[in-house]
């Protein structure tokens, strides 16, 4: 064995990408998570994957060692840093891929637009699309939950914060979902990228027009008008603002929101208890939140020699944070296996841990919440058939559904002021 | 029973609000924990003790 291989200790064969990993990974992250904490695959031009709870906070708190800063050069296509795994050759999300003291200035920029007050006042907008979507369907007793529901609701709300119009929802939502599933070989993939680069352009262009019009309450009139550090937002700052936005808060809600459904219409007990305690409604949110853990790990750079539970990390290292291996950490969490809707305290990381925690978490307990009480109100008797449901080949970023036939007891369209 | 938050370590989890939303509010500005009053009432221990224990970065200092 040469010093290099001494070095990366617990080597495993492991790719968070893989087929096995997404049909097996609760196990697969199990047996790291006692044998090899901190182990190094050779995957993706090689990393370190972290499973323990502990690990994995102490990593995310130490954001200074652990960077997430990226570099992406347009002409050569070269990256380098990031927080994906392997790095994707487009230009880097903001806040999420800057480091001190960049992020503060970034982060301090956008806190006011998400926090809990600005995400409580989107409230009754959200029920509205989730109304409205369900009204399309709703006398037909058949709906894809994640292309007809899930999936829109984030959407046409992330829409309406950016300030791009409703109208568009469909083009929208669908390259966002497909984006996340649709294999870099698949025939259909150009079509796709295709779709998210057109949803760019319209953020450039609204940009631009909101510059020539008074300050507005959606966030690109925020970005046109309003200085950060004392200067004009710049294009490119902005696209990256909505790059992490739109990528960030889309499909993760979706996901969420699927994967609790599902859960619910195979638990009846635990559906009857909700519907019965709508109280419980918020920490139960949470419990789907750590054991779904729709973002199931993010990359970090290593920025100095450093050594981990045992492992010997190197300047120049990647290593995968693995949250959703946390969030099943038995060390902090009881029969961490399975879903207690009651399960309270619950310090689950799901939303990331550490300065670059999820802004967004907020709005997506909003419309986590928005959407649960419309299915439960309006077709409680909602039955998902996950037998005939794909699931996405690739856990390794978002754990997801690509679709999700359900059915349902019809009923009446309700009067929400907008049809779809 | 005091109680207070260490503003370097708070990243919003929000998890404290729903342990005791009586003891923990969160900030408009930043989604960041502030507590309404350092001494905690008798009949709120239990809840401020969840807080605790369900707070990720280990934000929340309780004095007896
Ligand atoms: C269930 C839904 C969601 C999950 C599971 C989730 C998860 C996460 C995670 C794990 C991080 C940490 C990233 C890191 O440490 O590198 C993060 C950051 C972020 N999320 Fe979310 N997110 C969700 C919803 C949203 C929503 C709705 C939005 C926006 C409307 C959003 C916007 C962001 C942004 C901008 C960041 C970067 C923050 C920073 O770097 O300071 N997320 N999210
Ligand atoms: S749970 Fe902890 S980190 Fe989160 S808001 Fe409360 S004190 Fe801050």
């Amino acid at each position: 064995m040469d010093s290099q291989e001494d070095l990366k200790r617990c080597p495993v064969d492991f790719d968070h990408e893989s087929r096995t990993h997404a049909s097996n990974w609760p196990t697969e992250f199990r047996e790291l998570r006692g044998k090899c904490p901190v182990a190094w695959t050779e995957k993706h031009g090689g990393y370190w994957v972290a499973t323990r709870y502990q690990d994995v906070v102490a990593m995310a708190q130490d954001d200074a060692t652990f960077s997430s800063f990226k570099t992406f050069d347009p002409h050569s296509g070269e990256v380098t840093g990031g927080i994906t795994i392997p790095a994707t050759p487009i230009p880097r999300g903001l806040p999420v891929e800057s480091d001190r003291p960049d992020w503060n200035m970034f982060r301090t920029y956008l806190n006011r637009r998400f926090a809990p007050k600005a995400a409580e006042a989107r409230r009754a907008k959200v029920r509205k699309y989730a109304d409205s979507l369900l009204n399309r369907v709703i006398e037909t007793g058949e709906i894809d939950l994640v292309n007809e529901f899930t999936g829109p609701v984030p959407a046409m709300t992330t829409m309406e914060l950016m300030g791009l119009p409703l109208e568009e929802w469909r083009e929208f939502a669908d390259p966002l979902h497909e984006m996340v599933f649709t294999p870099k070989e698949a025939p259909e993939y150009p079509h796709v990228i295709a779709g998210v680069q057109w949803i760019f352009k319209r953020c450039i262009e609204t940009f631009h027009q909101r510059k020539t019009e008074p300050l507005g309450d959606d966030l690109l009139s925020y970005f046109a008008h309003e200085k950060i550090d004392g200067r004009a937002v710049t294009e490119e700052e902005m696209l990256s603002f909505c790059n992490n936005i739109i990528t960030g808060g889309v499909d993760t809600t979706t996901a969420l929101t699927t994967h609790a459904l599902v859960y619910l219409n195979e638990h009846p007990e635990d559906y009857r208890r909700l519907q019965e305690e709508p109280k419980l409604l918020p920490v139960a949110r949470e419990e789907f939140v750590r054991f779904f853990t729709p973002i199931h790990g993010l990359a970090r750079n290593v920025s100095r020699d450093v050594e981990m539970d045992g492992a010997k990390m190197e300047k120049g290292d990647r290593v995968y944070l693995a949250w959703s291996a946390a969030n099943r950490d038995p060390e902090v969490f009881t029969d961490p296996e399975t879903v207690d809707i009651a399960r309270f305290p619950n310090r689950h990381i799901a939303f990331g841990a550490g300065m670059h925690r999820c802004i967004g978490s907020f709005m997506a307990r909003v419309m986590f919440e928005e959407m649960m009480h419309v299915v439960m109100v309006r077709i409680p008797d909602y039955r998902t058939h996950p037998d005939r449901a794909r699931r996405y080949t690739s856990v390794g970023t978002i754990n997801g559904w690509v679709d999700m036939p359900t059915s349902f007891t019809p009923g009446p369209k309700i009067e929400t002021g907008l049809v779809l | 029973m005091k109680v207070v938050i260490l503003d370097e370590r708070c990243v919003g989890h929000g998890m404290c609000r729903l342990a005791c939303p009586e003891m923990f509010e969160l900030s408009d500005e930043d989604g960041h924990a502030y507590v309404t009053s350092e001494t905690v009432p008798p009949d709120l221990e239990a809840a401020v003790d969840q807080a605790v224990r369900g707070c990720p970065e280990q934000a929340i200092v309780v004095e007896a």
